[in-house]
């Protein structure tokens, strides 16, 4: 029997008298709202659950597992399973409690912290499998290493199993260098004229400084008096040095686009494939937000980051060499003061920055105050607060103020500053190499040539001083983007998909069970039958999960237990583009594209012919309004396009479901936004478009429904009563009472008017 | 230390006493201004009427639905839960909330039955005896636990992520929490002049009571993240 126990718990629990061998699983928790802080293990075994309180004194927690040295217990509780009731977690502020339910007699058994509900929640699904005689693991994803193997350090995001420290950076910039391979010989050439560029710089100085005062303008230098031949040649090095400089910054810009093209693409194609769960969920919502940022990022990187550390460390080392060529002593002098200018750079630098990223904040704070006020302009007149909205915006406005004038004043006195600190270091060098030149160790021109690289040296010191801060941003970026590209889809078509001849429609819902958050389930235990060709109605306040169960059938998730079949197969086995093609949703969530409205129409079928559009358009009563439009069927819609009303944009996805022609129809609210004349007239397209098919109908107004076959009533995430409008009159429940309250708010409507 | 909290002390008094005073100063302008122009007067109490009959009939249309305490007792389950007898009800499982819970955490209490729906309001905590208070206050207070940030031993920024390591507890019963925050900007939020939450990865909130009071090193540490 599968298991899960990790072993500093076994021993715990064996120091009780418990036979661990028939322990099956085990959790690890806080006290939650105790005062004090224990450490809480909560295991079972077929018959019973122990809770086992104390203190972990742990020796180490770095290092792959959490090694316990000593565990103090205070007190086990001890539940007969079978006493128990239906156990569920219960979310408060901070912390989370484990309920055991049953008729009069229910317990709190088990407090804890918030963070570990998603552990209390697996241990309650693994005592449901063992009453019900299922392997105990099933549905329930052990070893969740919260800690990185490596260093230790807990993981920021538990999901996401990424140790910031511990990033493997080198292949990840490996992996993004490839994208290089492309264009090999571009490369080649970026890398040759940057190799170039950089050695005719190092040596422009030993041309200008050394070789002038040196051998030419010295008596007895090799080429004593030819100023103007010697003048041509310093010349004729920086000119070159620039020439090749514009030439890999040339190829650059022509390749780095390119490559970052390719990674958007990647990215984009990669978002195509990836389930609609994946973009609501909490840990790649964030995830998605960010991947704009990270393609400039990467860009950046290409641009900017590869070139610069090729040309700096190419610098660099010739720099030092020719230095310790030149003259050992002076070239030692120079590369300590170096560093020590670096890092007071770096001192003030972190001063600055702090000050700058509370700029930033206070700024963005403006911003969007100034966008929120805009917005909600009609409200701000309305109540009269437009003082109170200057107030708000003066109050962090001068916070920024505040901010701003220190982050100036820091500028303004530590830029100078290192300045003189960087001139210091040229005087010391000065002083000792004069001294030099007077003692004949070395020339006029070697000095001139080592203050020059001094300056010289600067650049690439300072550069290293933060490149590897930078260098983990960039890694960090690369690896979200990876992440999004290397994304498994929760929903993926299955290994040999059923391909149905036809679909007729029967759909038989058996004991679903979902959840989008570990301990909040949406649907609990549902089941419905709809048979071909017919149209069921369901009802139920918000929230209950009428529109999970159209996402459900649709597969755009899949459920949590239980099964949902089409024709009898589950739809996890149907081919998923069969599916898809099959099942048409009209929802209360509209969205257009930017395009015409004709392409609009068509995203259901693009080789739709005009006249399709057409007819689907007269079906969903949408082609009146359309040819009312300047354009027709060639006006724009989508962001910036023309604004459709509510009721025009619901007749164009009809349209678009009409041309789908699905064999099985989900109306989720379709109407529900609409006046009484347009849903009247939305009803006759719909009910054009009902003919023949079996149709599920979502509706709050119950008028809707008239036509349907049966209707069901969901309630807490089951269906609380099933039959026909008659049928269900006539049993005077929940569906009666909705019904009851519409007719009277029609009554009195009918009465005033 | 007791200098500072004096010198706050003081702050405050100030504070007050500049307030009554502006308060005084406005006062006597709206007195002179009405003794001068009489039909500012009108204007104003006419204003004041409309007012007041919009409250009165706010007030008419919707009821709060306090809870008449005096038919109401609260006890502890069995089980732990807390339960209410009220009107003749039983009610074996009630959830209470707070409708203020930063600033007036012991006002305008929702009590609510197990299926969420409210029963009625208590207007503040004082209207109840005090053992019944307590217990009241004890189901409240496990709702809205929130450990308490002592001490803030050691802040690490590694790409994005805040990495705290905190001392925090209840009631003088101090233990190291490491944590991870992230979007800092969102997570770190004041609620309100002198009080800060820190939401970290895992969901857990952890409360610094009173920044003002926690010590030079702590607040140096958190101080790049207060906004």
């Amino acid at each position: 029997m599968e298991k899960y126990l990790p072993d500093y718990m076994i021993s715990a629990f064996a120091a009780q008298g418990i036979d661990t061998s028939e322990l099956i699983y085990a959790i690890h928790t806080d006290s939650g709202s105790d005062s004090e802080n224990l450490d809480v293990y909560t295991a079972v075994d077929k018959e019973n659950m122990y809770i086992l309180y104390g203190t972990e004194k742990v020796v180490k927690t770095t290092g792959a597992r959490r090694i316990v040295a000593v565990y103090e217990p205070t007190k086990i509780e001890k539940y007969p399973l079978s006493q128990l009731g239906e156990l569920s977690c219960e979310r408060l502020l901070s912390t989370g409690r484990l309920i055991s339910e049953k008729e009069n007699n229910s317990k709190i058994l088990l407090v804890f912290s918030i963070g570990y509900l998603s552990d209390v929640d697996k241990l309650i699904k693994v005592i449901k499998n063992l009453r019900e005689g299922a392997p105990p693991l099933k549905d329930v994803i052990v070893d969740e290493e919260l800690f990185c193997p490596k260093c230790g350090t807990r993981y920021p995001e538990p999901e996401r199993k990424l140790c910031p420290k511990c990033m493997d950076k080198i292949s990840i910039t490996r992996r993004l260098l490839s994208f290089f391979v492309h264009y090999r010989k571009k490369v080649v050439i970026i890398f040759i004229t940057m190799l170039a560029g950089s050695i005719f710089s190092i040596f422009s100085p030993l041309v200008g400084s050394k070789f002038f005062i040196d051998e030419v303008l010295t008596e007895g230098g090799g080429f004593y008096g030819a100023v103007f031949a010697a003048v041509c040649l310093i010349f004729f090095v920086r000119a070159f040095g620039v020439a090749l400089n514009i030439l890999y910054s040339y190829v650059l810009a022509k390749t780095v686009p390119w490559i970052v093209q390719d990674l958007k693409l990647k990215i984009f194609e990669a978002m195509q494939r990836l389930s609609v769960g994946f973009y609501t969920s909490k840990r790649t919502g964030s995830l998605m937000n960010r991947v704009n940022q990270d393609a400039n990022n990467i860009y950046w990187f290409f641009v900017d980051g590869v070139p610069y550390v090729i040309v700096n460390v190419l610098t660099f080392t010739g720099v030092v060499i020719l230095m310790c060529i030149l003259n050992f002593r002076l070239a030692i002098v120079c590369i300590t003061i170096i560093p020590i200018t670096v890092g007071f750079f770096r001192i003030l630098w972190s001063i600055f920055r702090k000050y700058h990223h509370k700029n930033w904040i206070y700024r963005s704070q403006l911003n969007s105050m100034v966008s929120d006020s805009v917005n909600g302009q009609r409200v701000i007149k309305a109540f009269a607060r437009e003082d109170d909205e200057a107030q708000r915006f003066s109050e962090v406005g001068n916070k920024q103020a505040a901010v701003d004038i220190r982050a100036i004043n820091t500028g303004y006195t530590a830029f100078p500053l290192i300045y003189l600190f960087m001139f210091f270091g040229q005087v010391i060098v000065t002083i000792i190499g004069g001294r030099m030149v007077l003692e004949g160790e070395i020339t006029l021109g070697t000095l001139l040539t080592f203050i020059s690289y001094l300056t010289m040296l600067y650049g690439p010191l300072e550069f290293m001083s933060w490149v590897s801060n930078w260098w983990a941003r960039c890694v960090d970026s690369a690896q979200r983007v990876f992440e999004i590209i290397d994304a498994k889809p929760d929903i993926t078509e299955p290994e040999n998909p059923v391909i149905l001849d036809r679909i007729r429609g029967d759909i038989e819902i058996k004991g679903v069970k979902f959840e989008y958050d570990p301990a909040t389930p949406v649907l609990k235990g549902l089941d419905l039958s709809i048979k071909a060709g017919t149209m069921l109605g369901i009802v139920g306040k918000t929230g209950v999960g009428k529109t999970t169960l159209a996402n459900l059938i649709a597969r755009l998730y899949d459920v949590t237990e239980g099964s949902i079949t089409i024709d009898g197969v589950d739809v996890r086995r149907l081919s998923l583009s069969q599916l898809r093609k099959s099942v048409g949703i009209v929802s209360q969530e509209i969205y257009l594209f930017i395009g015409t409205i004709a392409d609009n129409i068509r995203y259901a079928r693009p080789d739709a012919s005009m006249e399709d559009v057409i007819r689907a358009a007269k079906a969903a009563s949408a082609h009146e309004f359309i040819m009312m439009l300047p354009d027709g069927y060639e006006t724009r819609v989508g962001a910036g396009g023309h604004d459709l009303s509510g009721g025009e944009k619901q007749r164009l996805s009809i349209a678009r479901t009409i041309l789908q022609d699905p064999d099985i129809l989900i109306l989720d609210e379709a109407t529900a936004a609409m006046d009484t004349e347009t849903e009247a007239s939305i009803q006759k397209a719909l009910s054009n478009l009902q003919k023949g098919r079996t149709t599920i109908a979502i509706a709050h107004r119950l008028s809707t429904l008239r036509d349907a076959d049966a209707i069901a009533v969901i309630s807490d995430g089951k269906v609380v009563e099933y039959g026909t409008h008659k049928e269900l009159m006539e049993k005077k429940g929940e569906y009666h009472k909705l019904y009851s309250i519409q007719l009277e708010g029609l009554k009195i409507i009918n009465m005033e008017s | 230390m007791k200098r500072k909290e004096d010198g706050n002390k003081n702050g405050k008094r100030l504070k007050e006493e500049w307030f009554s005073f502006m308060d005084a100063a406005v006062q006597e302008k709206k007195t002179s201004a009405t003794s001068t122009t009489s039909t500012t007067a009108q204007v104003t109490e006419k204003q004041k009427r409309i007012e007041q009959k919009s409250a009165s009939s706010l007030a008419d249309a919707i009821d709060i639905g306090w809870l008449d305490l005096s038919k109401a007792e609260f006890y502890v389950t069995p089980g732990g839960f807390t339960g209410l007898r009220y009107d003749g009800k039983d009610y074996n499982r009630i959830i209470l909330r707070r409708a203020l819970p930063i600033k007036h955490p012991d006002e305008y209490i929702s009590v609510a039955d197990k299926d969420n729906k409210e029963i009625g309001m208590i207007r503040s905590l004082l209207e109840l005896s005090e053992e019944q208070r307590k217990i009241v206050q004890a189901e409240l207070d496990k709702r809205y636990y929130c450990p308490t940030v002592y001490e803030v031993k050691s802040v690490k920024d590694k790409l994005g992520y805040v990495y705290f390591e905190l001392i925090i507890g209840r009631d003088g019963v101090k233990y190291k929490k490491n944590c991870a925050v992230k979007d800092v900007s969102k997570n770190i939020r004041m609620l309100d002049d002198d009080k800060l939450a820190i939401f970290d990865v895992d969901g857990n909130r952890y409360i610094v009571e009173s920044l003002s009071k926690l010590d030079k090193k702590s607040l140096k540490r958190l101080e790049p993240y207060l906004f």
